[in-house]
């Protein structure tokens, strides 16, 4: 009842209320008369004290923080106010963009950002309906009671049929399929046990059974051992003599190359006096312009034309003696023949020591095919279009044997040494790096502005 | 006209062949894949023997291969993988064009590889086909293990090539197998001697890499891709019949496995098997095979006992690798690499390894030697004197290993001072600068000139008296015993020297004349080598003789 009677009491001090009572009562207060309140009383201070002015300012403080972010007294002058200094000339500048990344700097936010920030310092109201669940104690007691069995073995239906299904390949597979990655596993290749536990029909008939390996590959294409020991010349300390006999080999090795350009030189070569000189072009040109000797022609003709008249018919005298001639001939072969066969009989000596001969001669180069052919088991084949090029031999000249290890500089480089043996050996064909072929010609054109100037 | 005619190029050696192309197209691979692809499995080109048949009438140059190599390479797996490998490289690219990380990484996990296994069960169905062929890769992987690791190839490679070298070289350190060295200027040659093969490799120095321009590189890693999967599978095997763990841990210093596989090496040894004469052998060969187990057994131990210490400017590995093959303890600077175990001023060094002219610190109770002696000791499997290679001395010359000398071939004096060593007789040890007597050289020389003068001699008598239709005055008498002045040694060897040469004398005379003939041809031919090989003795001498007389003329001129 107080209460009320307070309150309607303060609404009615307020001003612009309107009371239902007339305003004849409320000039009581305005107008003289006015009731004396003691105002050192704490029930009086509710009642009669006027904060309006307090309250104003309260409210004005409130309505800044609500709106604008702050009281607008505290905000800077730049956020407030700008100098409007009328319209401005765009000319470009160049920006200096520092450390910026990209064309639009993403550490600078963009004005709409800015714009569209609420900036009120009055926080949004939370929404407790996201935080409240109906049922959680339900759902909480639940899924306690799962993990309690799950810790006993007891799964859902639903999670033992996704334990059932195999197991997704991991990513650690991947990486250990590489097949040189340094801690690479290895096991026993050849004991072991025998894969091969399968029927062979069943095999062969799904297509699993391995095709064999044809037996020629098993063979090693060249005879010559993998590795081959240098000469003892090459040691780093090496023997006189043989490592004169290593220079040697090298030695002729440079000569025969020597030789093969002297060869193509001699081959191009032209006699210095086979050039033409002047006299030798001007007798040239003017051969057969000169009249001389014209008498000697006519002769010649009238022998030939002779000579050709000659051919007639033949007359039966002369082809009843060429008969003759030619039995005669014939007899005197045969009886020559038959004399021939008589006196092989004592030449049998001479003809059997031809024959030796003869078969010596096959005998021999029968050898030397056969000699040629083991040779070339140790040559290296020809493989491709290039032919196999020998490297050079690996030898120090006496002035750079060193004394001793420490000063020994190593000849020669084992990479190549093993790349020209896969070769000699057949096992690779010699190959040359492929040039650069240009499908079309490049062309070179002028600028414009370059075709304008010259 | 009847019946069918034949065409040129159906049949015969024109149809087993094919061309590089034809083949590659069959195989709808690149080149480079198909290159890869041959070389893996072990298929060579051929040359055939008429090309102009197989080339169907022209000559110009081609690479040919045996079309059943070709149908047999169709049934390989491995193709499919390298045709998945091209159809991921396409989609990675793609995904790296649009920017697609997720699909990148998604892709990059899931990349295809393939394994070789299969292939090299295929190529060597036996362990002993695969030790057979280890030659190379040896050689192929200590090349690769000395490369530089930068990117020409993959790193990978390069580790993994290092592992299996030092685990081969633990092997054979454990199960002391080394026989030969040789120091070329090439590299360093070794040859062991493993389950009965002789497996010769080359190892490269460590400094001096000139990339040649000329090498196919990637050539070169296909092969070495084959070769580490083979090399890895025989190492495996190899620690199996030592019964040693695989792989071994914590290898990079060979020095502290060395103390616990020891063990394990000395147990073999004490087994030694009990000598069972197999049928039909006589007395002799097994004797004879005793003998070379002692002696094999006997070169085992070389270096036992001893220890030695590597002074910084050594070749490391190369040393320490073949001291600890023959039983030595090794030891170096702990500043140059880990596994030093003991220091310079450890009391207990025999002998110090140092290659320079001269150095300060001298303790007295251990030698200093210059790194030839160590192997010169192996090649000639004793310990060599080590007066010869004192610090600043002029070093004997180093010969070959892998030379065996025939008959009449030269032989330089060096190895027949060798041979002599070896075989035990005492002679007055001389070096090569001395001016004093060098009596013993002329010695050696002219016994060997001796002998085969005096074969020579005799047989010339013999035909003498032969073609005179003379009867020879030699009778076959039962033999007397000699007494001799002392009983040493070379006494024996005489003897059955003597032996031979009769027997020898004996089998001419009963020869045929067309054998006698041919026998003739024969020695003359040797003959001419051995005059060769004396001709060259002399000019050694008169050089050897010109320069000490140089020397004597220059210390004349100091005093």
């Amino acid at each position: 009842m107080a209460a009320v009677k307070r309150l309607k009491r303060v609404a009615a001090a307020q001003p612009g209320f309107m009371s239902f009572k007339s305003s004849a009562g409320s000039d009581d207060l305005n107008s003289g008369q006015r009731k004396r309140v003691n105002k050192n009383k704490k029930k009086n201070w509710n009642k009669h004290s006027d904060i309006q002015d307090v309250e104003e300012f309260l409210d004005d403080v409130r309505l800044q923080e609500r709106a604008t972010g702050g009281l607008i007294s505290e905000k800077p002058d730049d956020s407030l106010f700008f100098v409007d200094i009328g319209e401005q000339r765009k000319y470009v500048q160049p920006e200096v963009q520092e450390g910026k990344k990209g064309k639009k700097s993403k550490s600078r936010p963009l004005r709409i950002d800015l714009i569209l920030q609420h900036d009120s310092l009055v926080p949004p109201p939370k929404d407790i309906l996201a935080h409240q669940q109906p049922n959680a104690k339900k759902l909480r007691r639940i899924a306690e009671n799962a993990e309690k069995l799950a810790a006993m073995g007891v799964l859902p239906r639903r999670q033992k049929r996704l334990l059932n299904r195999r197991p997704a390949v991991t990513a650690s597979k991947s990486k250990t399929a590489a097949n040189n990655f340094p801690d690479r596993p290895y096991y026993d290749l050849w004991g072991g046990d025998a894969k091969e536990t399968a029927d062979p029909y069943y095999l062969e008939q799904t297509g699993k059974k391995r095709v064999k390996r044809p037996e020629k590959l098993n063979s090693k294409p060249s005879v010559l051992p993998a590795v081959e020991v240098i000469a003892p010349g090459g040691s780093y300390n090496p023997d006189f003599f043989s490592h004169q006999a290593l220079l040697l080999e090298a030695h002729e090795v440079e000569v025969k190359r020597e030789r093969a350009e002297l060869r193509i030189e001699r081959q191009l070569a032209v006699n210095r006096e086979d050039t033409a000189t002047e006299e030798t072009v001007f007798q040239e040109l003017v051969e057969g312009l000169v009249e001389e000797e014209e008498d000697e022609d006519e002769e010649e003709e009238d022998v030939s034309i002779r000579g050709g008249l000659q051919q007639e018919k033949k007359t039966e005298k002369e082809r009843r003696r060429e008969r003759a001639d030619k039995i005669k001939s014939q007899q005197k072969q045969a009886a020559r023949v038959f004399t021939d066969k008589k006196q092989q009989l004592f030449q049998l000596r001479s003809i059997q020591a031809t024959l030796k001969r003869g078969e010596q001669q096959t005998r021999e180069r029968v050898a030397q095919r056969k000699a040629n052919q083991e040779a070339e088991k140790s040559m290296p084949r020809r493989l491709g279009r290039l032919r196999f090029q020998a490297q050079d031999l690996e030898v120090q000249l006496s002035d750079e044997i060193p004394g001793s290890l420490r000063t020994l500089k190593p000849e020669g480089s084992v990479l190549k040494d093993r790349f020209k043996s896969m070769q000699k050996r057949n096992m690779i064909e010699p190959r040359e790096r492929a040039k650069f072929k240009r499908r079309h010609k490049v062309k070179y054109v002028e600028k414009r502005a370059f075709r304008e100037i010259t | 006209m009847g019946g069918l005619q034949k065409k040129k190029y159906e049949r015969g050696s024109a149809t087993n062949y094919i061309t590089r192309n034809k083949a590659r197209k069959k195989l709808q691979l690149s080149l480079a894949d198909f290159r890869r692809l041959c070389i893996l499995k072990g298929i060579y080109p051929h040359e055939p023997k008429h090309k102009k048949k197989v080339n169907k009438g022209s000559t110009a140059p081609r690479t040919f291969y045996l079309l059943k190599d070709i149908r047999f390479l169709l049934h390989e797996p491995i193709v499919r993988k390298f045709r998945e490998y091209k159809v991921f490289v396409r989609k990675l690219r793609k995904a790296y064009g649009k920017a697609e990380w997720t699909a990148v990484e998604r892709l990059r996990d899931n990349k295809p590889g393939y394994k070789l296994d299969h292939i090299i069960k295929e190529r060597y169905p036996t362990f002993i086909d695969a030790l057979r062929d280890i030659d190379d890769a040896l050689s192929m992987c200590f090349l690769f293990s000395t490369f530089a690791r930068t990117g020409k190839c993959h790193v990978q490679t390069i580790t993994l090539c290092r592992r299996l070298t030092v685990e081969w070289m633990n092997y054979v350190v454990t199960s002391r197998s080394l026989r030969k060295v040789f120091i070329s200027i090439k590299g360093i040659y070794y040859q062991a001697e493993v389950l009965g093969q002789l497996i010769t490799w080359l190892v490269p120095y460590q400094f001096a890499h000139d990339h040649p321009t000329d090498v196919d590189y990637r050539v070169m890693a296909t092969f070495t891709e084959m070769y580490t999967t083979l090399f890895g599978f025989i190492n495996f095997r190899l620690y199996q019949t030592l019964n040693l763990v695989y792989p071994p841990k914590k290898l990079s210093a060979l020095s502290a496995s060395l103390a616990r596989v020891v063990a394990t090496a000395e147990e073999e040894e004490e087994n030694q098997l009990d000598q069972f004469p197999a049928d039909g052998e006589d007395l002799e060969n097994m004797e004879a095979r005793e003998k070379e187990q002692k002696e094999q057994e006997a070169q085992n131990r070389l270096f036992e006992g001893l220890k030695f210490f590597l002074n910084r400017e050594v070749p490391r590995e190369s040393l320490a690798f073949i001291l600890r093959c023959f039983g030595a303890e090794v030891s170096w600077d702990k500043s140059l690499c880990i596994g030093g175990t003991y220091n310079v001023t450890d009391e207990t060094i025999t002998h110090q390894i140092v290659d320079r002219p001269d150095i300060d610190k001298q303790y007295i109770n251990r030698y200093y030697i210059q790194p030839q002696w160590v192997f010169d000791s192996v090649n000639a499997k004793m310990r060599l004197p080590v007066e010869d290679y004192f610090l600043g001395v002029t070093l004997p010359p180093h010969l070959s290993p892998f030379v065996e000398e025939k008959d009449g071939d030269y032989v330089p004096p060096e190895k027949l001072k060798l041979m002599a060593l070896q075989r035990g007789e005492k002679h007055v040890q001389e070096e090569e600068e001395d001016d004093d007597d060098d009596d013993d050289d002329e010695e050696y020389n002219d016994e060997v000139d001796d002998e085969d003068l005096t074969e020579e001699k005799n047989l010339k008598k013999m035909e003498d008296q032969r073609s005179q239709g003379k009867t020879l005055a030699v009778k076959v008498t039962p033999g007397k015993v000699k007494p001799w002045e002392t009983g040493s040694v070379g006494n024996k060897v005489r003897l059955e020297k003597e032996e031979k040469a009769e027997e020898k004398r004996l089998a001419i005379m009963m020869m045929k004349k067309k054998e006698k003939y041919l026998y003739d041809k024969i020695m003359f031919g040797k003959k001419r080598t051995t005059r060769e090989a004396n001709k060259l003795a002399a000019k050694r001498k008169a050089h050897e003789d010109t320069s000490k007389a140089e020397k004597k003329q220059k210390k004349a001129k100091k005093q």
